[in-house]
């Protein structure tokens, strides 16, 4: 597994753990972050069960386990969240962030003993150490109940399936050349997004924030001026390609 | 330990699949109870001719209840045995995991740290096993018990063959033929429940 560290500040530091060699060939690469501060961290879309042991073996490279106190899904799907069972035995005392909407589905995993908590619709802010979060609504982009994370002090926004990309398993971890990087990333929002009018306002409340980095769940990561080519190439092409069949 | 963990974590199909043939158990229990009840009729009806069926019909409805009772409670385990095993896949899976991850960390600064999360998963695992082992033990013994019971019916059978040929032979091929009925629907029931074992022994 590649772990690269995004972000270092006073207060806390992000690292991107992605790339696992081992993975099974038939499932989609994903990239898992971890927002570490001096006594806590989140990991944030903590991956499929297959992931579990790479990640866990990771992560302990930066930390001792106990240290992660927070858990963050942003939405429903295996990719994500489907090592929660793991988790759930390994951070007994971490509490997991998601949205409400998927409550009743999340815990199908096995959530014996991490408190659930519910995200509004509306968003909310975490608070931890001297760090603070944004749950910024992200919802029918693409799960109806979904939501990306923003950290104004390290102006990282991680963004979930948006700016995913089916990509190879060696492609590198950060955009080189938007263009180049369209075929990648083209067909899985035309597919995998339902909504214009959910598009749109992303859209709009992502620009109102002040973002370097975007970070998807799949994919590379979008630095500086690619950030505003994501977005303007984002509201340019049309989604829910499914419904023209 | 570790063959006997493979083979009981699969258990859970076994024991829905001798749950579904036991049904035909039921079926044939029913059968015996309602020879039974024909037969208690015939008694009625014969009077002092045929006294001494009366204890041979008695007991066959004993033996069809006992049956019936029986099917249930194996029923009852199958059910627990099925969650009981999934409940110990979940958990191999569990350690599963965290083997490979503490293979892939070997070199990392903090290690240790999960350790005693992984020691929790393998205690859970050897709990969940030992439990679907006592399900499984309990599940033998109730099908060793409709065993029993049908071998006590070979008794019932012989005995009734002898007073069928006592009565007066008005009533005797009625017995007879309610006796060879039992002896068919006990000889099924014998059939089925050793099938069961073959199935839950090639686990
Ligand atoms: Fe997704
Ligand atoms: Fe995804």
């Amino acid at each position: 597994m590649q772990t690269v560290k995004l972000f270092e500040g006073h207060s806390h530091e992000w690292i991107a753990f992605a790339r696992d060699p081992e993975k099974p060939e038939k499932i989609i690469d994903t990239n898992q972050y971890m927002i570490k501060s001096e006594r806590e961290a989140i990991l944030l879309d903590p991956g499929g069960i297959e992931l579990f042991a790479s990640m866990l073996a990771s992560v302990v490279h930066y930390l001792p386990v106990e240290q992660i106190t927070h858990l963050f899904a942003s939405h429903q799907d295996p990719d994500i969240i489907s090592s929660l069972g793991l988790w759930d035995k390994t951070l007994p005392n971490a509490t997991l962030h998601a949205p409400w909407l998927w409550e009743g589905f999340l815990r199908h995993y096995g959530c014996d003993h991490i408190i659930y908590d519910a995200i509004p619709d509306e968003g909310s802010t975490l608070k931890f150490d001297n760090v603070e979060i944004q749950f910024i609504p992200a919802h029918y982009m693409h799960a109806s109940g979904n939501f990306s994370v923003y950290d104004p002090v390290a102006k990282i926004l991680f963004s979930g399936d948006v700016g995913a990309g089916l990509n190879a398993p060696d492609d590198p971890m950060f955009v080189e050349d938007f263009n180049a990087h369209i075929p990648k990333i083209k067909k899985f929002h035309q597919r995998w997004m339902p909504s214009e009018r959910a598009k749109e306002m992303w859209i709009k409340r992502v620009r109102r924030l002040d973002v370097e980095m975007l970070c998807p769940q799949h994919g590379s990561i979008y630095r500086g001026d690619d950030v505003g080519r994501f977005l303007d190439w984002l509201e340019s092409i049309e989604v829910g390609s499914g419904l023209r069949l | 330990m570790a063959a006997d963990i493979e083979l009981r974590t699969t258990f859970f199909i076994t024991a829905v699949a001798v749950a579904a043939k036991l049904s035909l158990v039921l079926k044939e229990a029913k059968n015996i109870s309602l020879e039974a009840m024909n037969a208690k009729a015939l008694v009625a009806r014969a009077g002092e001719n045929v006294r001494t069926f009366k204890p041979i019909t008695d007991y066959m409805v004993e033996l069809a209840n006992d049956t019936i009772h029986l099917v249930e409670d194996i029923n009852r385990e199958a059910l627990m045995i099925s969650r009981s095993s999934l409940t110990a896949l979940r958990g191999k899976d569990a350690v599963y995991h965290f083997n490979r991850a503490k293979e892939k960390s070997k070199d990392a600064l903090y290690r240790e740290s999960y350790e005693e999360a992984a020691k929790l998963a393998e205690r859970d695992l050897r709990e969940f096993q030992e439990k679907l082992h006592k399900n499984t033990q309990r599940l033998h013994t109730l099908l060793e018990e409709i065993e029993t019971r049908m071998l006590a019916a070979n008794v019932v059978t012989s005995t009734s063959r002898l007073e069928a040929a006592t009565v007066s032979t008005i009533y005797r091929a009625n017995f007879e033929a309610i006796v060879a009925k039992f002896e068919h629907a006990a000889k099924n029931i014998r059939t089925i429940v050793k099938d069961c074992r073959k199935v839950l022994n090639k686990r």
